[in-house]
């Protein structure tokens, strides 16, 4: 693990309307490192991911991507393909069969040769475990198996950061291991990764880092460790408690 | 009843229902591909783009057909000086016209497309056109597809409107046939019969597609 920036946010805020989602937000994400956030829903947890790589236009502040200013940048397009994402909802497009929707920006975007991204796309999904659907539609696969080929679809842009967005909360509880096992292999493999998610098992034994969000502001980032059996703050401690311990 | 006059005119009448349909199909495809852009227009975040398209969408909506097409007819030589024949002019016009019917279906398919599924292209990196055109518009177009057949029949009716400024379509060429031959009866039994295969498959069409619901 290099300790190099690969993201810094500065006073970034956020309004829809009048709300403000984020407020004065200042941190940064090393290379290599993951990072879980999490906080009571309307914490900003999602908005913060999604400033990330601009899909929210951010109010005030700054995001810089491997130095490259997020507010400035001419070619967000280019910032965006070093990013992979992944939704709550999977986001896969129907239209297209699970080898298109993996192949279809490596194409677009990078130029790759239709055989390229196929094989890079076989490739990917063998290491998710789903090679075998690869030309079923997304509604023919199951929700694990959808998330799971989002989550290689993001791959195939060799993205440089991963984000993850709540990618566990709509699956049913039996699918949801396989998403964190492909998850957890990424992040062993040294992929840098923030995930907005309520998976603490995850967030205990995957994560380098744990933020915890309220009312749009970080109230704290702690190693996981130390979050999970010594938390700083009151807040995080009562949120701990009450999504951990009732189990 | 003789209905001879149909099999003996056959060729002049087929002339004009090849006619009517040339004219629908072109305006088929070019309104529908205008329509996409105007769709586009009438949800874009620039100000002025909406607006210009939401002017164009309900001035054309809120006048008749048939004054488009004497519009084009009559008023655009005046001012451009230029005569291009009855075809074009009534192509053009209806191009015009049912653009901002098939824009607003067109919209409506497009706003039936979530908009997570735009922000996850944006967030491979696709531009904003290659998301409308990979990932948006063929969506869009699945959702509506019974609204855009319906239009398509409404289209091919609305061929009967070219009459009024002398091109032969089908209905035009009935009508002229009528006044040789004196046999309004048979002939206009005859296109009505036409007229209603035509719309009635395309309606069937319409309705069987509703049914499958082609959501994939």
């Amino acid at each position: 693990m290099t300790n190099t920036p690969i993201v810094e946010i500065t006073n970034l805020d956020l309004y829809y309307g009048k709300h403000k989602a984020l407020d004065d937000i200042s941190t940064s994400f090393t290379s290599g490192s993951c990072v879980v956030i999490c906080g009571p829903s309307g914490s900003g947890k999602s908005s913060l991911l999604r400033c990330i790589n601009r899909l929210e236009d951010f109010t005030g502040g700054d995001v810089l991507f491997d130095g490259i200013s997020l507010r400035n940048t001419r070619d967000l397009a280019a910032v965006r393909s070093n990013i992979g994402m992944v939704f709550q909802h999977f986001e896969l497009y129907p239209h297209l069969s699970v080898r298109d929707n993996v192949t279809l920006a490596p194409r677009k975007v990078k130029g790759l040769s239709k055989a390229a991204a196929e094989e890079r796309a076989e490739k990917l999904l063998d290491q998710v475990g789903i090679l075998d659907q690869v030309d079923k539609y997304p509604a023919e696969l199951s929700g694990g198996q959808q998330q799971r080929a989002a989550i290689a679809r993001a791959l195939a842009l060799e993205p440089r950061l991963m984000l993850f967005d709540e990618p566990t909360s709509a699956l049913d509880p039996e699918m949801i291991a396989e998403v964190l096992r492909v998850m957890r292999d990424l992040a062993a493999g040294g992929m840098t990764m923030l995930v907005v998610t309520h998976e603490m098992g995850f967030a205990r034994d995957a994560a380098d880092e744990v933020i915890f969000m309220d009312q749009g502001r970080i109230i704290e980032r702690s190693e996981s460790e130390v979050f999970f059996t010594n938390p700083k703050s009151a807040r995080a401690r009562e949120f701990i408690d009450r999504i951990v311990y009732k189990l | 009843m003789d209905w001879s006059v149909i099999i003996d005119n056959l060729p002049f009448l087929m002339k004009g229902l090849s006619l009517s349909f040339q004219l629908a199909a072109l305006t088929m495809v070019l309104s529908l591909s205008l329509a996409c852009f105007i769709a586009i227009g009438r949800i874009s975040h620039r100000r002025w783009i909406r607006y210009s398209s939401a002017i164009f969408v309900n001035l054309l909506r809120s006048n008749p057909l048939i004054l488009i097409v004497f519009w084009f007819f009559f008023l655009v030589p005046l001012l451009t000086g230029k005569h291009v024949g009855e075809f074009w002019s009534v192509l053009i016009a209806f191009v015009v016209f049912f653009s901002a019917y098939f824009a607003e279906i067109v919209r409506s398919g497009i706003q039936s497309v979530g908009s997570n599924q735009i922000k996850a292209a944006l967030s491979t990196g696709l531009s904003y056109p290659q998301t409308m055109r990979l990932i948006v518009l063929p969506q869009a177009m699945r959702n509506v597809m019974p609204a855009l057949v319906t239009e398509c029949v409404i289209v091919f009716q609305g061929t009967t409107i070219a009459y009024v400024i002398g091109l032969r379509e089908f209905l035009h060429s009935t009508i002229l046939l009528t006044e040789r031959t004196v046999r309004p009866v048979e002939l206009y039994l005859f296109a009505a019969l036409v007229y209603f295969v035509v719309c009635f498959a395309g309606s069937t069409l319409a309705r069987r597609l509703e049914k499958k619901g082609i959501r994939v």
